[in-house]
């Protein structure tokens, strides 16, 4: 059944749709929490929040355009990291309300095996792995990475592209 | 309202592994990234390979501070070290010279600083000897810039820990465009053992 008509369904009132989408856009919403808030936990707050305001949205047939159901909830995670960037636990009420029990737990995160890791970042052309530790020790920007290499934004971003596609090969080759 | 649309089983247009490591950085401008996170928020094909990128970042960061790497770094690596409490044992002999170092138990990083005029070299190389003069490690064509007047070297903090008292000779020379190699310096580390291990490694 596709997002839409699940969408479609719990406007009806339709409660095991309800736990579908949930199944479903949790982990895309940890992801996109991941990546803007950089924690964990912040991430999860964010999955609580949004799904809670998606349901109360969907419950209310706020949604007119089903099929847009990805769009929707893009926007509302968006929305949602301003607040919880201006205040830590503004939505415990509607948490409340609707209580956790409809968040999955997140999918298992992919484990590296660090030690080949470690050899196949040691395995890199020098500069390569120079711009390996600057990128990654701080999340130093190209620019930065740039003034201290002595050549430009694009070359950073050349070598560092070359690098991570490397350590790929070099980890697929040793898996 | 409009009816169900299919359900998504594959990912005809799957996002490039690294338009998603530059996506988690956050280093794309809006209006590319914004499509990616339409797409992510519909494709869980691209959503497992985003898990996969962010697990290969973390695992980056966590060796890079972990202090590990035979590397060149930055004054901004060191700096942001210290600021995150990271205790670090630096060494810096001129040129020409030498000096007595250690390592011990709580260190997290070994630095050295080799002061050198790097102003005229293209291509730089780093050579690790023992006093022996056995190369042991060749770090080819590494990243310079003509005005630093230093290489900022992060030893193997791993290395150190377990290496036995004995004397390296780090060598940084100029290639030129014909392969000819020109001294910029030369330094000598007397290495002490403080922690517990084995007398001596065979090279």
């Amino acid at each position: 059944m596709s997002d839409a008509h699940l969408a479609v369904r719990i406007a009806d009132g339709d409660s095991e749709a309800e736990a579908e989408v949930c199944r479903r856009l949790a982990p895309r919403i940890r992801l996109y929490g991941l990546r803007h808030l950089r924690s964990a936990s912040a991430a999860d707050d964010l999955v609580q929040q949004v799904l809670v305001k998606m349901l109360e949205a969907l419950r209310a047939g706020r949604l007119v355009e089903p099929e847009k159901l990805a769009q929707f909830t893009l926007g509302t995670c968006r929305m949602t990291v301003i607040d919880l960037r201006r205040t830590a636990r503004r939505q415990e009420r509607l948490l409340a309300e609707f209580g956790s029990d409809l968040i999955p737990d997140p999918p298992p995160v992919p484990r590296l095996n660090d030690g080949q890791l470690a050899r196949c970042v040691q395995m890199l052309k020098e500069r390569e792995r120079s711009v390996v530790v600057l990128t990654f020790y701080d999340e130093q920007t190209a620019g930065e990475a740039a003034g201290f290499l002595g050549i430009t934004e694009t070359n950073v971003r050349v070598i560092r592209h070359r690098a991570l596609r490397n350590l790929r090969s070099c980890m697929e080759a040793n898996a | 309202m409009p009816p169900p649309g299919p359900l998504p089983v594959d990912c005809a247009q799957p996002i490039d592994a690294a338009m998603l490591m530059d996506y988690w950085l956050g280093v794309l401008q809006s209006t590319v990234e914004e499509p990616i996170e339409e797409h992510l928020m519909g494709c869980d094909r691209c959503g497992d390979r985003l898990r996969e990128v962010i697990a290969l970042a973390e695992g980056l960061r966590a060796l890079a501070r972990s202090g590990a790497l035979l590397v060149v770094i930055s004054d901004h690596v060191v700096t942001r070290a210290e600021e995150m409490g990271h205790r670090i044992r630096q060494y810096a002999p001129p040129p020409g010279g030498s000096v007595q170092c250690t390592v011990s138990a709580d260190d997290d990083l070994l630095v050295a600083r080799l002061a050198a005029d790097l102003s005229s070299a293209d291509r730089v190389d780093l050579s690790w000897y023992t006093d022996q003069g056995v190369e042991l490690v060749r770090m080819s064509d590494i990243p310079i810039r003509g005005d630093a007047g230093a290489v900022i070297c992060q030893q193997s903090i791993t290395m150190a820990k377990t290496s036995p008292s004995n004397t390296l000779i780090a060598r940084l020379v100029s290639v030129d465009s014909a392969g000819a190699e020109h001294l910029l310096g030369e330094y000598a580390f007397h290495h002490t053992r403080t922690i517990p291990g084995p007398g001596e490694w065979k090279f």
